[in-house]
């Protein structure tokens, strides 16, 4: 069967794509070069100010908090998932499976909901202020929206480690130990070094969503800690600035390509350097 | 051995993990069966809040509205995302490979780059938003999520099948139905119940396309929250959690119980083991 | 009507710089046992996909029944595959499976009840008509891959490995029953594997393939007895190569010594070569006028149940194998010590010259 044959099952899906994805982007684009009107929308033209805005002292320090929390976010992911994944992995046992699955359960579960349950605890009449003399106000602060990213995308962090450990071959940690002797040694010279894989993936899964998450910064903190994606949003609903509104969203969206980019470079080249 | 125990440390970090996780969720829930109109103190359970739920009809209908959407656009998004599973994986041509790595860029956009270019679109061509710009926008971003799980099983299945059915006197459309299909049906089931699972929960997508009303779900909760937290609130939200984990575990579950051998988590995951 | 069932003429496949099949000529007779043997890579299964249609040649032709093929998509020629991981079709049970490609054909349902009743028997499956290939063993799987093939009746059966996944006395057993099976129905079989001994046992003749070309073709017995060539020779059974030149009416070892051997025509003097003797010709300290003969030292003894090997050194890194069975009359421990010096001699007839 020739893949002239098969080509033509991809039409209806890449033409859906194509009117519904792509040429949205571009219509986006063009109007991230346009004017915004007193109507609210838009007067098309060349207009690149409006990335210059975007990249103003006003609104630069917006992205610049984005990926602070971001970066931010994946390490602590990294530091608090890579143990669980360890355990269960090499732990967890017969039970491994459903370990695991119970981790990974409440990430395919509504991200509102979950953002929204934290609110309630946090909140200044929430359970958990009930427990504490004074009312504490947990939210609107920048570790309420990273610990608003992190609930919200840990299990992205988890998986891909648990599946690189899983990969492993056991006898190698056996082999190991007698090697270096020290669990410690073992574990930087042998574990570590297999799971780096899974730890990137994990890393860029978690990342580029927390990048332009508005849902987290737009409930659990307030106009101190907003994100871009905060920001884009309000271009659109009240500023009435979609111009710039689409160039921010252009300026996210170039940004996480970028990053894409070199991160598929770089696994690339280290499956080429393996093989 | 050293004096750090390290089991008992993993499995005591483990353990606080999994009471972060599901210590909201579980308070979310518990006080959803509040007797009393309060988030700090628990007084007798009753239902309250759920029948509240159910008298105010336009939460009704967004919640009709959510499932009608979810439906769509999962019979929607597992044909398209088919094929192009089909398409790019058996086909070595050059659209083909292009198509590949064109079908992934959905998949990294941020949901708020997605709201915002079917936002403008929608404006620009003049369509009003509703319903049906949701059910738009909720299939665009979904069928990527179809077409990788069904690819997944496509790779592990290797074109022996097809090529046996050839062999056997099959024309290529007839080994496609006959064959293929058959043996794909479980990832096509699997990665069908987590589009629905996705598209009932999702908020950002649905929160720049939706029209005045009904509204899904989300939009409603979100709204709602803007006024302050209620404890119907807690209801819908334990709601929403319940419709979720029972399409996940559907997910999981049915190709089991079609008497396949391998768990939909196998499937999903593409190993052997599961 | 021709007398060949598959011919192919100088077939050639690559794929981009690699070539898989290179210039291959053959003919294959009707209702012949045929063996493409080889290591893994040597083209023997892409020889196989050309034959079925799933691959098409870069140059050169394929007739099957006397018709060229070039044009023909698998699902319209007249062969069947036996496919390596049995590709069954899960999701329907044994009887359907066998009944797939009578359906194809538009067969009527009487016949294709019938036939695939029949087919069944052929391979005693015929009890596990309704159940389903998850619910069967390895072995039963691959005969119902047969059954699935053989009811169509082809012309040609192609078997690609069918007996690898299986274990050792499973395939001696599967072995026997696939013989038997081509010589009841008389269809010819174009049969791949790597396992020598598989194809010495089963075929009536073999092809001998590396690196896309065929090294030798020829019947079981005068490919392991006169090998032409070194590859083949290493290949085929285990063979002794010892490197020497040729000379008149025989060739020179490493000693110096000549050892008598047939030498082959356009073989001149002095040429580099290899005489090859099968380990079970050389006898040991049994040495009778008119052999050709060696000393050496035992340097090693393997026990293998059946036969001890005897691993003899001639001089240091000049190596012979001989095989000695384990009779009822006697047994090589009991003959010979490490370190023995002895005399190993062979029919300079079972010596082969190869180049």
């Amino acid at each position: 069967m020739t893949g002239a044959f098969w080509r033509r099952f991809l039409v209806p899906g890449a033409l859906w794509l194509i009117v519904f994805f792509a040429i949205p982007f571009g219509i986006t684009i063009a109007i991230s070069l346009g004017e915004p009107t007193e109507l609210g929308g838009v007067l098309y033209g060349f207009n690149p100010g409006n990335y210059a805005d975007a990249l103003d002292p006003l609104f630069a320090p917006v992205l610049l908090r984005s990926v602070g929390y971001a970066a931010a976010t994946a390490a602590i992911c990294l530091l608090v998932g890579y143990p669980v994944a360890y355990c269960i992995a090499r732990y967890g046992g017969r039970y491994k499976h459903a370990l695991i699955a119970a981790v990974l359960l409440p990430f395919l579960t509504n991200y509102l909901v979950r953002t929204y349950a934290w609110v309630a605890l946090l909140a200044d009449e929430g359970l958990v202020n009930r427990f504490v003399g004074e009312p504490i106000g947990f939210l609107n602060t920048p570790w309420a929206v990273i610990g608003g990213l992190v609930y919200g995308y840990l299990g992205y962090m988890i998986l891909p480690i648990y599946a690189s450990l899983e990969r492993m071959d056991p006898s190698l940690i056996e082999a190991g130990k007698d090697l270096y002797g020290s669990p410690r040694q073992t574990f930087w010279h042998v574990t570590w070094p297999q799971t780096r894989a899974g730890v990137l993936a994990g890393g860029v899964l978690v990342f580029l969503p927390s990048v332009g998450d508005f849902v987290s910064a737009q409930l659990l903190g307030g106009p101190d800690t907003y994100m871009i994606g905060n920001l884009i949003q309000q271009q659109f609903y009240g500023a009435d600035n979609w111009p710039f509104g689409a160039a921010l969203t252009v300026v996210l969206m170039a940004f996480l390509m970028i990053f894409m980019i070199f991160y598929l470079r770089g696994s690339q080249e280290r499956r080429e350097a393996l093989a | 051995m050293s004096g750090f125990d390290r089991p008992r440390f993993l499995w005591a970090v483990t353990g606080l993990v999994y009471v972060f996780l599901f210590a909201p969720i579980f308070v979310v829930v518990l006080f959803s069966f509040n007797g009393a109109k309060s988030l700090q103190v628990l007084d007798g359970l009753s239902l309250r809040w759920y029948e509240e739920f159910w008298r105010d009809e336009s939460l009704r209908e967004s919640l009709v509205a959510s499932i009608e959407i979810a439906a769509i656009t999962t019979l929607a998004a597992t044909a398209l995302g088919t094929g192009l599973a089909l398409g790019t994986i058996r086909s070595r041509t050059r659209t083909a490979r292009g198509a590949a790595l064109f079908l992934l860029i959905p998949l990294v956009t941020p949901e708020i780059v997605a709201g915002v270019s079917a936002f403008v679109l929608f404006a620009q061509v003049g369509i009003a938003l509703s319903l049906t710009t949701v059910v738009l926008a909720h299939i665009t971003f979904s069928i990527s999520y179809v077409t990788i799980v069904v690819r997944g099983r496509l790779a592990a299945m290797g074109s022996e099948l097809e090529e046996a059915a050839l062999d056997l006197g099959a024309t290529p459309w007839q080994a496609v139905r006959l064959v293929t299909l058959p043996a794909l049906w479980p990832a096509i089931l699997a990665a069908a119940m987590i589009v629905f699972a996705l598209s009932f929960d999702d908020f950002v997508l649905s929160f720049f396309t939706t029209g005045e009303s009904p509204q899904p779900l989300p939009v409603r909760i979100y709204s709602a929250l803007r006024f302050g937290i209620s404890p119907t609130i807690n209801a819908v939200g334990t709601l929403m959690l319940v419709v979720s984990l029972f399409f996940i575990a559907l997910a999981v579950l049915l190709p089991r119980l079609l008497g396949r051998r391998e768990s939909g988590l196998a499937v999903l995951t593409g190993s052997r083991t599961a | 009507m021709s007398e060949c069932a598959v011919e192919l003429d100088a077939v050639t496949k690559r794929f981009g710089d690699f070539t898989a099949v290179d210039d291959l000529t053959l003919r294959i007779g009707r209702g012949e046992f045929f063996s493409l043997l080889g290591p893994s890579g040597c083209g023997k299964t892409t020889t196989l996909r050309i034959i079925a249609g799933f691959e098409q040649p870069t140059g050169g032709g394929v007739r099957l029944d006397g018709a060229d093929v070039a044009r023909v998509p698998p699902y319209r020629r007249n062969v069947n595959t036996v496919f390596q991981s049995y590709a069954l079709f899960e999701h329907l049970d044994v009887a359907e499976n066998v009944a797939f490609g009578l359906r194809r054909r538009k067969v009527p349902k009487a016949e294709i009840a019938q036939r695939v009743g029949e087919a069944l028997e052929l391979v005693s499956l015929g009890s596990r008509a309704s159940d389903r290939p998850s619910q069967l063993s390895g072995g039963m799987r691959q005969r119902v891959a047969l059954a699935r093939a053989l009811v169509n009746r082809p012309s040609v059966l192609l078997l690609d490995e069918p007996l690898g996944a299986l274990d050792l006395q499973l395939r001696k057993q599967m072995q026997v029953e696939l013989k038997r099976i081509q010589r009841e129905v008389g269809i010819t079989f174009v049969y791949v594997t790597h396992d020598q001994e598989e194809a010495l046992a089963m075929s009536d003749r073999i092809a001998v393939m590396c690196d896309g070309v065929i090294q030798q073709l020829g019947q079981p017995e005068e490919i392991y007895e006169h090998p032409g060539k070194a590859f083949v020779a290493g290949f085929i059974g285990i063979s002794n190569l010892l490197p020497a030149t040729a000379a008149n009416g025989g060739v020179r070892i490493g000693t110096g010594a000549l050892i008598p051997a047939p030498v082959p025509d356009g073989i001149a003097h002095g040429t580099d070569v290899h005489l090859s003797v099968r380990p079970e010709k050389l006898l040991v300290d049994e040495v009778e006028d008119g052999m050709a003969s060696v000393e050496g030292t035992i340097a090693e003894r393997v026990y293998m149940g059946t036969a001890t090997q005897l691993i003899i050194e001639l001089a240091p890194g000049a190596r012979l194998v001989a095989l000695e069975q384990n009779t009822a009359r006697a047994r090589a421990d009991d003959r010979w010590e490490l370190g023995d010096r002895v005399r190993i001699g062979w029919w300079p007839e079972h010596g082969q010259v190869l180049r």
